[in-house]
């Protein structure tokens, strides 16, 4: 096998879920898998501040369990899909039902391709979370603003 | 890439004393430092267009150097570096006047996948051909010098064929780099892999000492990793003070890149890599 196929077959079972390659040591790598979803986890947190806080001593546990087969799209797009997904299943907590709706109000976001703003009006609603968007400006509406 | 017979010497690069990398979060804390004379900035976090941050452009105007360390160049990568990447990190050192420009001898991608962190390479021939060729090309786009980082990893390959003294002395002897030696990772290394971190300095290039790295890790599952969010250990000072011993590095850089600690705590971590290194306080 290549070189070049031998350091994609390590990064496939670093970041996508992919086997550990034949002579590694599994316990070291596994060790390395974890530790790049803590560095992962905290960039992420730091792009979606309300999000990783309102899950609270869960984010650790939560954004490792949905990234551990997911690579990368950037911590803007890797917060963005984890908090559609868990929005999807249930109530997000308020802030970060907030924080989802604000970026979704601003940006246009396909799940695939990089976000782009908006150019036209838009009302967006996560859980009770309602935002308004017009020529880049902003509101939260609705009983949770505050 | 044919092997050098003559290895020739690396370029000079003046001596800065103890500095520490600059982040957004910390900006204020290093303008404060009145002895600050040169910092590090990750280049992938500035655009090639744009202008210049204000508070680097202050810190410029002030005469502190400001060096760019790559991230995402990908030096170690099997397939040859992408020109973009390397266009980008010659424009920021130019937009900077930088003295030199930094990078890692390591990946970060391979098969379309992002690792999202550095990942080694094995001590072979192969990977270290791939690097040389690699930091030609980077060089072949820069107006100054590089240095290159040799990173900390958690695990091996397993088909070294070098022990990582010949490994990283061939790579900047065959492409004319200098070292970014950093003394946590050389920790980090021996305590996670093995080998005894004094016979390394030994048997290191240390002559082609750029600058020095000390960052702060912690322990995790027995193992110990290099955080850069947690407070530099005893051990790592330990190691800068046997590496000082043996030769002075002309300038030591503290990284932190999170949980930033009171700006006390970070000014005695900054004393006490003065004190270590054998350089004056910048606090």
């Amino acid at each position: 096998m290549s070189y070049a196929s031998r350091q994609a077959e390590l990064v496939a079972a670093l970041v996508a879920g992919a086997a550990v390659p034949e002579g590694f040591d599994d316990r070291l790598v596994g060790a390395a898998r974890q530790a790049l979803l803590r560095k992962r986890a905290g960039d992420v947190a730091r792009h979606w501040p309300l999000l990783a806080a309102g899950l609270g001593p869960d984010w650790g546990g939560t954004f490792a369990e949905w990234a551990a087969r997911r690579p990368t799209g950037g911590s803007l797009r890797d917060g963005w899909d984890l908090a559609r997904s868990l929005a999807a299943r249930g109530p997000l907590p308020v802030p970060a039902a907030r924080e989802l709706a604000l970026r979704e109000v601003r940006w246009r976001y396909d799940g695939n391709r990089p976000p782009r703003p908006r150019r036209l009006p838009a009302v967006r609603r996560v859980g009770r979370a309602y935002a308004v968007q017009v020529a880049g400006r902003v509101w939260l509406l609705g009983a949770d603003r505050g | 890439m044919a092997e050098r017979t003559e290895p020739r010497p690396p370029a000079e690069v003046p001596g800065y004393g103890v500095g520490i990398g600059w982040r957004p979060e910390i900006s204020g804390f290093v303008a404060d430092l009145p002895g600050i004379r040169f910092v590090e900035v990750v280049a992938e976090t500035l655009t090639a267009e744009g202008p210049v941050p204000a508070p680097l452009a202050e810190l410029r105007g002030r005469g502190v150097a400001v060096v760019p360390h790559g991230v995402r160049l990908s030096l170690g990568g099997a397939d040859p570096v992408e020109p973009e990447r390397v266009a980008h990190l010659a424009r920021v050192a130019e937009a900077l006047d930088a003295p030199l420009v930094s990078e890692h001898i390591a990946f970060v991608r391979a098969g379309g996948l992002e690792a999202g962190h550095l990942l080694p390479i094995p001590r072979t021939r192969e990977a270290v051909d791939a690097v040389v060729a690699n930091v030609g090309r980077t060089r072949a786009a820069l107006g100054v010098p590089i240095a290159l980082e040799p990173i900390a990893a958690l695990f091996d390959w397993p088909d070294d064929e070098l022990d990582e003294a010949q490994f990283l002395t061939e790579i900047l002897e065959r492409s004319e780099a200098l070292l970014l030696l950093d003394v946590a990772n050389v920790f980090a290394n021996a305590r996670n892999r093995g080998g005894d971190p004094l016979d390394l300095l030994d048997r290191l290039p240390l002559e082609r000492i750029a600058y020095v790295h000390v960052a702060g890790g912690a322990e995790h599952g027995g193992l110990y990793h290099d955080t850069h969010t947690d407070p530099v250990p005893p051990a790592v000072l330990d190691l800068l003070g046997e590496l000082s011993a043996r030769h002075r590095p002309p300038s030591v850089l503290l990284e932190r890149d999170g949980h930033y600690p009171p700006a006390a705590a970070l000014r005695a971590e900054l004393d006490a890599i003065a004190t270590a290194a054998g350089h004056p306080s910048i606090t």
